[in-house]
């Protein structure tokens, strides 16, 4: 997951944008792969089959939020990765030729963990849950009602405008304060997300 | 000489009784002859060019993509250039040739096999730089086996494999009167047997009989209607590929009508600088007259004014409208950048050099319509380049932010597959000439005995007819089950499980739902050996997939009972349970206990909320997007046999008398 320092006008806050896959309920990624190597679940997770993709990249050039990276070159894979064989769940082993993305480690949520971004996120700050639940947990083990969080805290998606109803939800800065622990003053202030899984 | 006895095409036997035409045909031979000095020496270089690229592919396969310079958000680059470049090309071929056919263009006829030559072999490169643009080309065959027609790419593969058809078939079937005397021909000449039966065998026993004639027309006319809308169909779709996402730059509606354009544009250069390189090397300036060229030039002059018109629509609406998105591409595309250079060059030396060029008749010289097609054709090749690149560095999330600038240029090896891919065009558009004659000998006959006479070619009659074939085709087909069906592969969704409540020590907790005046309760109620314990805090939570929620604290009255509010529209499980725990907090003896209890109340789960099968990004395509397609294909391919069962016809013609 990639984290922008973003400044949306000369004169509004910075801000960090930590960017997984908003795992899209259009996804417009699946709808162009030719072979549907890209797909979507019936939970709304978006994974990508890396033993059927062809290496178009046309996935890559239909994303809006850039969120797809290709392997241009053999991947390194730890040996330890490869051990349990090939599920689009876990998607190692990486093959070349073959694109990749944040994919909601739907293989922990089947053990009832939270994804490696939420729970190694010091800061609480990503939370991710099931929409069914209607609740989200984020890595200090607090769990909130995912409805009346996204209201409360009036949270927004990104490029709404597009169509592509993304799943994952941003919650304006709150409590903003400069410096943060034990940075320097210049350092953006806190900012929380609800990553939400359907 | 009468105008009508030559307006029949030349065939073999008739050959020597015609003085005038043994010339045509000895001049239209002139590309078949041995090749001297310097054409064996350009056919080496060339073969030399291609045989580097395929090295420079199997490195390309060994290593990995990584050695080009596409990277993460610089996905595309030279080769979808080329592609883009190819398939346009291609279209010089068959559309200017069949509308000069539809239209009975009488000038076209020493113009029209080099137009479909170009066709072929331009379709046949472009369609390999795709895969050579794929990261996993030895899976290419997925495209059949898994192919979802909700992606353009598919819609390319089909339309671009039945262009491929129908261009070869045309080539053909304009060629076939040709064909005795190529046999003849080769026969005089001492060539390899083999070769002479090749011929004969292509000729399909073409003879000058009204009957041949009658077929021949026939499949021709059908040919030259059909190929059009399947032209303008591929470089629809190819536009498609770029027009069907959302970037900025791309998601354009003028897209489809801006490449079919673009497409016969460099089409029509790519012919006059095809005609001027045989005009040189083959003298055949009788045939390739100055008359050729400025008619071609005119043609050329309105498609670059029509260029020009479709590249201000495009820009200039994006311009003035300044949304953010497009205002950093148009910056990108067309201010103080590289690429702002590469694009007002293109607009000064591509578009608006070449219109001088064409447009002062005073000027128009041999010379100058040549050079404007050349200027145009590598033009085009920019144009395509600056359509690709600038968009896939134009991102919505600003790739800077998180420290890439994303960047691109052409690496050795993409340059040289792109060197590769130029050369293989040319070299197999010089093996064509070696094989065949560039310039139709039966039509180009037909041009040098033509005084304008000649008004209703018995081609020209079967058109009416072919398309009321097409007409009936096109209502006979809706096709339902051709599209591949996959089983959706659906992984359960992640549920919570179930477990019973269990009481500890000799506390006991109970959790109910109750209704207490009139409000909605979750109560807990603490007891020790059967009697109430007051002030215990006991905390609500319900369990989720990963974590428990709190629901909210209580401290127990006399009666032992703490209560809270009844979560309201709570998701439960498929039975509409909660699985709520309430654990105590104080006092610190006993701090931790903690029960759970299967409580009615919650919302029932919706297992599979809003499933659309059929949806565009699900695997299985819409039934109209079928039914389209198909319909499409099967008027498409039943004029292909209704063109073959001609040529059948045609070869089945017993000899008269
Ligand atoms: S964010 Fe991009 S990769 Fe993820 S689902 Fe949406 S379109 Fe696909
Ligand atoms: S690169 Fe792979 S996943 Fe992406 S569109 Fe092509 S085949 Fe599908």
């Amino acid at each position: 997951m990639r984290v922008f320092r973003m400044q949306d006008g000369a004169d509004t806050a910075p801000y960090w944008l930590p960017r997984p896959c908003f795992h899209c309920d259009d996804p417009p990624c699946a709808r162009v792969c030719p072979v549907g190597a890209t797909f979507k679940r019936d939970d709304g997770i978006v994974l990508i089959d890396n033993e059927r993709c062809i290496g178009c990249r046309f996935c890559m050039a239909a994303c809006p939020y850039s969120v797809r990276t290709f392997n241009w070159s053999t991947p390194n894979d730890p040996a330890a990765a490869t051990v349990r064989g090939y599920s689009p769940e876990w998607g190692y082993p990486r093959r070349v030729g073959t694109t990749e993305k944040c994919d909601f480690c739907p293989d922990m949520a089947r053990e009832g963990k939270l994804p490696h971004c939420s729970s190694a996120c010091p800061m609480g700050a990503i939370w991710f849950g099931d929409e069914n639940e209607d609740a989200v947990t984020n890595s200090h083990g607090e769990t909130l009602r995912l409805s009346k969080l996204l209201r409360d805290r009036a949270a927004y998606r990104q490029l709404e405008e597009l169509g592509t109803k993304p799943r994952v939800y941003y919650l304006p800065p709150d409590n903003r304060h400069y410096p943060g622990p034990g940075e320097a003053a210049t350092t953006p202030g806190n900012q929380t997300s609800a990553v939400v899984q359907r | 000489m009468s105008a009508t006895t030559l307006s029949v095409p030349v065939y073999a036997s008739e050959l020597a009784a015609r003085p005038g035409v043994m010339d045509v045909e000895h001049d239209m031979l002139a590309t078949l002859r041995p090749m001297g000095r310097a054409g064996r020496l350009w056919i080496a270089s060339l073969l030399a060019i291609c045989v580097m690229a395929f090295v420079a592919w199997l490195y390309q396969i060994a290593n990995g993509l990584r050695v080009t310079d596409m990277r993460n958000y610089v996905s595309w680059g030279a080769y979808m250039t080329n592609f883009v470049f190819f398939i346009g090309i291609s279209h010089a071929g068959t559309l200017i040739s069949a509308i000069l056919r539809v239209t009975d263009a009488g000038w076209r006829r020493p113009i029209t096999r080099m137009a479909e030559a170009i066709t072929v072999i331009a379709l046949l490169v472009g369609a390999s730089m795709v895969v050579i643009d794929m990261g996993r080309p030895d899976r290419v065959l997925n495209l059949i086996f898994h192919g979802r027609f909700q992606s353009p790419i598919l819609w390319d593969l089909v339309s671009i494999t039945t262009y491929i058809t129908g261009s070869v078939l045309y080539l053909y079937v304009a060629m076939i009167p040709d064909m005795p005397i190529l046999a003849q021909a080769a026969r005089a000449a001492g060539r390899s047997p083999r070769l002479v039966r090749l011929y004969e065998a292509l000729s399909l026993g073409f003879r000058e009989t009204p009957e041949h004639r009658r077929r021949l027309a026939r499949a021709l006319g059908a040919m030259a209607v059909i190929i059009i809308p399947v032209a303008v169909s591929v470089h629809t779709v190819v536009s498609w590929i770029f027009g069907m996402t959302i970037r900025p730059g791309w998601h354009s509606t003028i897209f489809g009508p801006y490449f079919v354009i673009g497409a016969i544009f460099s089409g029509t250069a790519a012919i006059i600088t095809a005609m001027a390189l045989f005009r040189r090397a083959y003298h055949l300036e009788r045939y390739l007259r100055a008359e050729h060229f400025h008619k071609l030039a005119k043609i050329l002059l309105t498609l670059s004014l029509l260029y020009a018109y479709f590249t201000l629509s495009e820009y200039l609406t994006a311009w003035y409208g300044g949304v953010a998105a497009d205002s950093r591409l148009l910056h990108l595309l067309a201010g103080n950048t590289s690429f702002g250079m590469a694009f007002w060059l293109w607009a000064a030396f591509g578009l608006f050099v070449p219109i001088a060029l064409l447009l002062f008749p005073t000027r128009r010289s041999l010379a100058s319509i040549v050079a404007a097609s050349v200027l145009i054709n590598i033009g085009m090749w920019v144009k395509r380049y600056l359509i690709i690149v600038p968009t896939l560095q134009t991102t919505y999330l600003p790739a800077s932010a998180a420290g890439v600038t994303p960047h691109y240029l052409p690496s050795v090896v993409e340059l040289t597959i792109t060197a590769g891919a130029f050369a293989a065009f040319l070299l197999l558009f010089t093996l064509f000439s070696r094989f065949f004659p560039i310039l139709s000998i039966w039509e180009t006959a037909e041009d040098e005995a033509e005084v304008g006479v000649r008004k209703s070619s018995p081609v020209q009659a079967h058109y009416g007819r072919a398309l009321a074939a097409l007409a009936v085709t096109l209502m006979a087909g809706a096709l339902t089950s051709f599209v591949p069906v996959r089983a959706a592969r659906a992984q359960p969704p992640v549920h919570a499980g179930a477990s019973a409540p269990v009481g500890s020590t000799n506390l006991r907790i109970a959790i109910r739902r109750s209704n207490e005046q009139g409000q909605d309760m979750l109560v807990g109620t603490i007891t020790a050996q059967g009697r109430p314990v007051a002030g215990v805090t006991v905390a609500f939570s319900v369990n989720r997939a990963f974590g428990n929620m709190t629901l909210g604290t209580d401290q127990t009255l006399s009666d032992g009972s703490a209560a809270i509010p009844f979560p309201q529209g709570l998701p439960g499980n498929a039975a509409g349970q909660l699985r709520i725990h309430a654990t105590i907090q104080a006092p610190a003896e006993v701090a931790g206990l903690s029960v759970e209890a299967m409580i009615p109340g919650g919302a029932p789960l919706h297992a599979v909320t809003g499933l659309e099968p059929r949806a565009l990004w699900s695997t299985r395509t819409p039934l109209a997007l079928v039914v389209t397609i198909g319909g499409l294909l099967l008027c498409v391919w039943s004029t292909f046999a209704f063109v073959a069962g001609q040529l059948v016809a045609m070869s089945h013609i017993q000899p008269e008398e």
